[in-house]
């Protein structure tokens, strides 16, 4: 059987493509489905296993990235979306996908509560919109299917809303929990610590990502399904000069990114 | 009743708006401001209960975890408050997607005459703050006039309970749409009229128009629909399709060319067909990678087997000027419409941007409705916002200061889209019309957006009219289009499909009612934003986001189907016919009755005296220069200079990896903060097949000679791709004029004469160069009135003109990405080799103008020399030998050489002695000379001999090598060390004027 993975588009969203192709990279089956196709029941949320909120401006950001999109789905979908989770399957929110999770409330999910706000993605203490590679650092404590195995990873941000942020008490629980999946970091591994641009946005505790306590429910700021070809990197011409001159073969095909996907499919199979 | 809710920031979040705010404020105008707080405002016009509001206020405006909101004032703590809100009639998106929300989630729908309107009010805290400080910042930084209104609140004056008020800009009209016949009687009457009206008929033009409603067989065929003299919406349809704009009536003018100096004259009848249409037709001959060329929304050219790609580039000059922001958004946003509208239609992959500014620290004497660095932040904005939220990566862009922009700023916006080739077994790029085939318009609703442009910012404002004269695009409304449109074409339904820009419905069934030879337009089925729209002013509104489409009508059902899946509005409007008649009716009155073969009939051409001077004949010569001795400096400053600087902080901004397809960034190097030489994109991601991009502009060599500066600008255009590896046989191009007046005036024009022949030598100089380079021009746009007048200190006012400007945009293929070079050294001990020859050409250089000289030797370019040498330069990337590639631009070798070595963060030494060059005896020269057709090279020092056997015979030399050390070490032509600067001291210089900008 297949991995059927849903993708969602429509109303501004725009990473639907490269999201799906990284999906069928990891050998899944994606289909790119507009969200009036689940609300009008044209297509049915229970024929997938993974449910992807994808990158891009949903209304146009407008009165907060990711709220209307969340106003839209819980109004017409919310008890499919909490049915889908609860039957053991993945979610999945890239940036504006992230910014849906939590004002669906679908994130944190502390207790099975999956309908409160509890925590928020912002406007960049810089100020703007930006686009730059970042350098990650993943919690291996953490129960996040889509990152298992993996400690560091480079990929871009480009948001302009993707300060993290929470009272105290509620990223204590976050980090007992091992909720927080992804880390800004620094070149050599250790955490940003708000140092700009490493930490791009100003996110407490340099959180780029964080998952539910089951770890099937997971989202993140920075875009994996954009580090689908080793060209994608930024230094990938340095890399390749350097490998010749050492006379190793030089890489291709899909690269780290894309092990986040193969991680959920990989789920989705054994299960 | 309307209601009006305040949303702030919970008090511990940092307010980076507000922040922003504050600093500009601060670096702007030296106004000292404690802290500013931002509130958003949502005034709801509708009738909503009490429960409702609850509803909106939790669930949809207020963000528990970070906001506060309240139904009254927010208490916010503050000296002054400034509210801005829009004006009535502006585009309004977030206001739009508020009741798109508020209707989802009650289950309601919104009245006719319901809505929501956002504004913002800002707490501002500072001791020192004045009344005039206050209306500085509002009025020149938060506000622009023209679209916004404002209110300022002192301590004092402030209300808690009443706050703002309740201020609604709502569009009321009064009006019922009335069409008006006007007389044709003599030419005289027909002249005021246009004026009156604002038509801007050409004066020739009218006894054409006259002779054409004057004719007995016309006027027998009026009757009968019932028409006599032209009505309003015939005549607005006859100036928009003669219009410059829509018609290239200066390029396709006859120019009376004559030369002062050797007394020679000759006609030139339309550069369009000489120097643009005929070479292209010959290229496309010879090159079957040219797929469809000179009649579409965009040019096409053949990717792959299976894909097609599209390329079209504009300016929206005019309405960034007035309104920076709105204007380059709706310019970014409309050109995306092109490739939408090209063949059956494409998806949007690319986008670029090109900025001529006046100088960002401009404290002259001149007072430009925007200062420069306003309307650079507003533009940079406008194209972030467009780019972004369109979904389409921004992958290059270019800046350029310059004095002669402050009377107009040039705005540049290209856009790359993507086609299958086939759809359901058809050709993607070929579309026809049927008679009976339906017209339906998509997208947005038609407003008074952009009716007579510019013209109307003379007319008075009331509380209610529209200001819709500078338009805000919407790019969310026009990504879903995007979406929608490629669905139903994959489904086959498009029959034909065109962008609604300049002219709007005019312009799109106009044109496309000639393919089929005839239309019926039923005007009261046009969805209106608000009531009271003229029947011309449907016609000609400039509305965005709006397609045009020719549907089958067994389509129909599943066209719509697919519309409102995708939340798209689509209104069948009328229907194609082949009566060879354009026939509009409102409410089964007919308002405009034309045969459709008249516009391409009897017009008179356009004429213009043309008179060129050689450089040396007006008086240039070369500056009498010592060689400097102070290098470092020299470099350093000249680094600093604005148009070498480092522009990070714009290219952040723009979201240049969305599609997943980036592989060569805009910012590239260890670093990654170095330009690229072009950008590359893989657009289908299964493929290891790319696509590169690069633009370039030279204006300040117009100040010699345009002939010398269009071809120095698309020789740098066709290196930046040959530098990162595009293939040289399959280079399509971009032409982008941007002139002042050419239409000589002893009075208003003085010069007009002198740029009309500066016109013409580009033309030629664009005709010469492609044919040699085998450039076939994909599309092109000229805009031909880029002069302002500015307000001088005694209330004086002098006209601007801007230097004449071409931008080429250029676009090739690459078999296989993994090739690619990039322009940054890699590795110490690599060996840096000068490709091409450097010649005395300082003329109009970045080191002449660091020191106030033009000069007279402007860089040539020398096409079929050139060629040999790139040709080689391809073939040592498609062997993989290079380790990086840069080109020479401005600046010259100096500056470039300092590129390459920020780019690896790795020390350089080199020989200026070894650099090839022809009379040549001082180092400044070879510095700073903008010679055309170089390159700088580093190789790993293995491949020295099959590299330098590709080379054999060419202008090149092994200058010098990479080094360990972090030193920049550059010795002079006797040897002696002249520049030795650590990289990291250039870099600083570089990134300098800007580097503080985010």
């Amino acid at each position: 059987m297949s991995v059927q993975v849903l993708v969602l588009t429509g109303y501004g969203l725009n990473c639907d493509h490269e999201t799906a192709y990284a999906f069928e990279l990891a050998g899944a089956k994606a289909g790119r489905i507009h969200i009036n196709s689940l609300i009008d029941e044209s297509i049915d949320l229970k024929d997938f296993q993974i449910m992807v909120f994808v990158g891009g401006f949903s209304w146009g950001d407008d009165h907060g990235a990711g709220v209307i999109q969340a106003v839209r789905l819980k109004t017409n979908i919310g008890d499919k979306i909490l049915e889908f989770i609860e039957n053991g399957n993945l979610v999945l929110g890239i940036c504006n996908g992230f910014q849906a999770l939590v004002n669906l409330g679908l994130l944190p999910g502390f207790d099975h509560d999956y309908k409160s706000r509890s925590v928020a993605l912002t406007f960049n203490d810089c100020g703007n919109f930006r686009n730059q590679w970042v350098n990650l650092t993943i919690n291996p404590a953490s129960p996040c299917i889509f990152t298992k195995g993996l400690d560091q990873i480079e990929l871009p941000v480009r948001h302009g809303e993707g300060k993290f942020y929470s009272d105290e008490a509620t990223i204590k629980r976050l980090d007992k929990n091992s909720q927080i999946v992804v880390q800004y970091a620094m070149p050599d591994g250790g955490l940003a610590e708000q140092k700009f641009p490493f930490n791009p946005n100003g996110s407490v505790y340099d959180i780029a990502g964080i998952c539910d306590p089951t770890g099937r429910v997971f989202g993140l700021m920075p875009h994996p399904e954009a580090f689908n070809h080793w060209t994608n990197h930024p230094d990938w011409a340095r890399r390749k000069e350097r490998l010749k001159r050492s006379e190793m073969p030089i890489d291709s095909g899909p690269k780290i990114g894309i092990r986040m996907f193969q991680n959920a499919v990989e789920f989705i199979r054994e299960r | 009743m309307p209601y009006r809710l305040e949303i702030t920031l919970k008090n511990e979040l940092f307010d980076a708006e507000g922040e922003g705010v504050r600093q500009k404020a601060k670096n702007y105008f030296g106004i000292e401001i404690d802290q500013i707080r931002t509130i958003q405002v949502i005034t709801m016009d509708a009738e909503l209960l009490s429960d409702q509001l609850k509803t909106i206020q939790t669930e949809i405006f207020t963000n528990p975890v970070t906001q506060v909101s309240s139904f009254d004032p927010l208490p916010i703590e503050f000296d002054w408050s400034i509210w801005v809100g829009y004006r009535p009639g502006v585009r309004d998106n977030p206001g739009s997607t508020a009741v798109e929300a508020i209707e989802d989630i009650l289950g309601i729908e919104f009245g006719p005459n319901e809505a929501v309107y956002t504004s913002k009010r800002y707490c501002l805290k500072g001791k020192d703050l004045t009344a005039e400080n206050a209306d500085k910042i509002a009025g020149e930084l938060l506000a622009n006039d023209i679209i916004q209104q404002w209110k300022i609140f002192t301590k004092e004056d402030w209300d808690p309970d009443v706050g703002i008020g309740l201020i609604i800009p709502k569009v009321i009209l009064n009006h019922n749409p009335t069409v008006t016949t006007i007389p044709v009687a003599d030419d005289s009457t027909l002249e005021r009229v246009s004026n009156e009206r604002n038509l801007a008929l050409n004066p020739n033009d009218i006894p054409t128009i006259r002779a054409y409603f004057l004719n007995k067989n016309v006027q027998a065929a009026r009757a009968l629909a019932g028409l006599s003299d032209p009505t309003d919406i015939e005549l607005e349809y006859i100036s928009q399709a003669r219009s410059d704009h829509c018609n290239h009536n200066t390029f396709r003018g006859l120019f009376h060319f004559s030369d002062l100096e050797t007394g020679q004259r000759e006609e030139i009848d339309n550069l369009f067909k000489t120097c643009i249409e005929t070479p292209t037709l010959k290229l496309k001959k010879k090159k079957p990678w040219v797929v469809s060329v000179l009649w579409d929304n965009a040019g096409v050219g053949r990717f792959d087997e299976n894909h097609h790609y599209v390329i079209t580039g504009e300016t929206h000059n005019s309405p960034s000027n007035m309104e920076a922001y709105g204007g380059a958004l709706t310019g970014i946003v409309g050109i995306y419409r092109d490739p939408m509208g090209t063949g059956k239609g494409s998806k949007l992959i690319m986008g670029s941007y090109g900025y001529c500014v006046g100088q960002r620290d401009y404290s002259g004497d001149f007072m430009p409705h925007l200062h420069p660095r306003r309307l650079l932040d507003g533009v940079i904005e406008g194209v972030r916002d467009g780019g972004n939220k369109s979904g389409i990566p921004t992958t290059f862009g270019q800046v350029f200061f310059h004095p002669g922009y402050m009377g107009k700023c040039l705005v540049f916006v290209t856009a790359v889209g993507l086609m299958p080739s086939m759809i359901k077994g058809k050709p993607a790029e070929k579309k026809k019309i049927l008679s009976g085939d339906l017209i339906i318009m998509c997208g947005g609703r038609v407003g008074k957006d952009g009716i007579h442009g510019v013209t109307a910012a003379s007319e008075t404002f009331s509380e209610h009219t529209p200001a819709g004269h500078v338009q805000i695009g919407d790019p969310y409304t026009q990504k879903k289009m995007h979406d929608f449109l490629l669905e139903v074409r994959d489904e086959g339904l498009i029959r034909y499909i065109t962008d609604n820009g300049g002219g709007g419905l005019s312009s799109s069934v106009g044109e496309t009612a000639r393919v089929s030879n005839g239309c019926e337009v039923q005007l009261e089925k046009v969805p209106l934003k608000y009531e009271g729209l003229d029947q011309w002013e449907i016609w000609i509104s400039e509305s965005q986001e709006r397609m045009t489409l020719a549907v089958s009508p067994e389509h129909l059902d599943r066209f719509f189907e697919l519309s409102k899946k995708h939340a798209v509005e689509s209104t069948v409007i009328g229907k194609y016919t082949d009566s060879g008649k354009l026939h509009i009716t409102y409410d089964d009155k007919t308002c405009a009755y034309i045969d459709l073969d008249f516009l391409t009939s009897g017009f008179p051409q356009w004429e213009f005296e043309a008179e060129w001077q050689s450089p040396a004949g007006r008086g240039l010569f070369e500056p009498v220069l010592i060689e400097p001795q102070k290098y470092e400096n020299l470099l350093t400053d000249l680094l600093s200079r604005p148009n070498i600087c480092s522009k990070e902080w714009i290219i952040r901004q723009y979201d240049h990896e969305v599609q997943g397809t980036s592989v060569i960034k805009p910012l590239i190097g260890a670093n990654r903060d170095v330009n690229s030489d072009a950008a590359v994109i893989r657009p289908v991601l299964n493929s290891k097949k790319g696509l590169a991009f690069a633009q370039a502009l030279l204006p300040t060599y117009s100040k010699i000679d345009a002939f010398h500066m269009t071809s120095c600008t698309i020789d740098e255009a066709v290196r930046r791709l040959i530098a990162v590896g595009a293939n040289l046989e399959q280079i399509g191009g971009v032409d982008n004029f941007c002139w002042p007046n050419i239409q000589y005036h002893a009075v208003n024009n003085p010069d007009g004469k002198f740029k009309a022949a500066q016109l013409v030598r580009s033309c030629r100089a664009l005709r010469d160069i492609c044919m040699t380079y085998e450039i076939p021009l994909l599309s092109g746009k000229d805009s031909m009135y880029v002069d302002g007048y500015l307000m001088g200190r005694y209330g004086e006012s002098h006209k601007i003109s801007a230097l004449e400007t071409l931008q080429f945009s250029a676009t090739s293929v690459i078999d296989d990405i993994e090739r690619c070079v990039t322009m940054d050294c890699k590795e110490p001990g690599d060996l840096v080799y000068i490709l091409g020859k450097t010649l005395n050409e300082l003329g109009g250089s970045e080191y002449y103008e660091n020191f106030g000289h033009v000069g007279l030797n402007v860089p040539q370019v020398r096409p079929a020399q050139f060629l040999t040498l790139y040709r080689a330069l391809s073939s040592a990337i498609e062997n993989e030998l290079p380790a990086s590639v840069h080109g020479i631009y401005r600046g010259g070798l100096g500056v470039h050489l300092a590129m390459v070595a920020m780019g690896g963060n790795l020390g350089m030494k080199v020989d200026l002695n070894l650099v090839p060059a022809d009379h040549v005896d001082q180092n400044d020269v070879i510095l700073f000379s903008e010679s055309a057709g170089r390159f700088i090279v580093t190789i790993n020092p293995k491949e020295k001999e099959t590299f330098e056997k590709i080379f054999n015979g060419l202008p090149y030399a092994y200058i010098g090598t990479i080094s360990e050390k972090s030193d920049l070490v550059i010795n002079g032509i006797d040897n002696r060390t002249i520049i030795s600067i650590p990289v990291q001291d250039l870099k600083a210089a570089w990134k300098k004027p800007f580097g503080e900008l985010i």
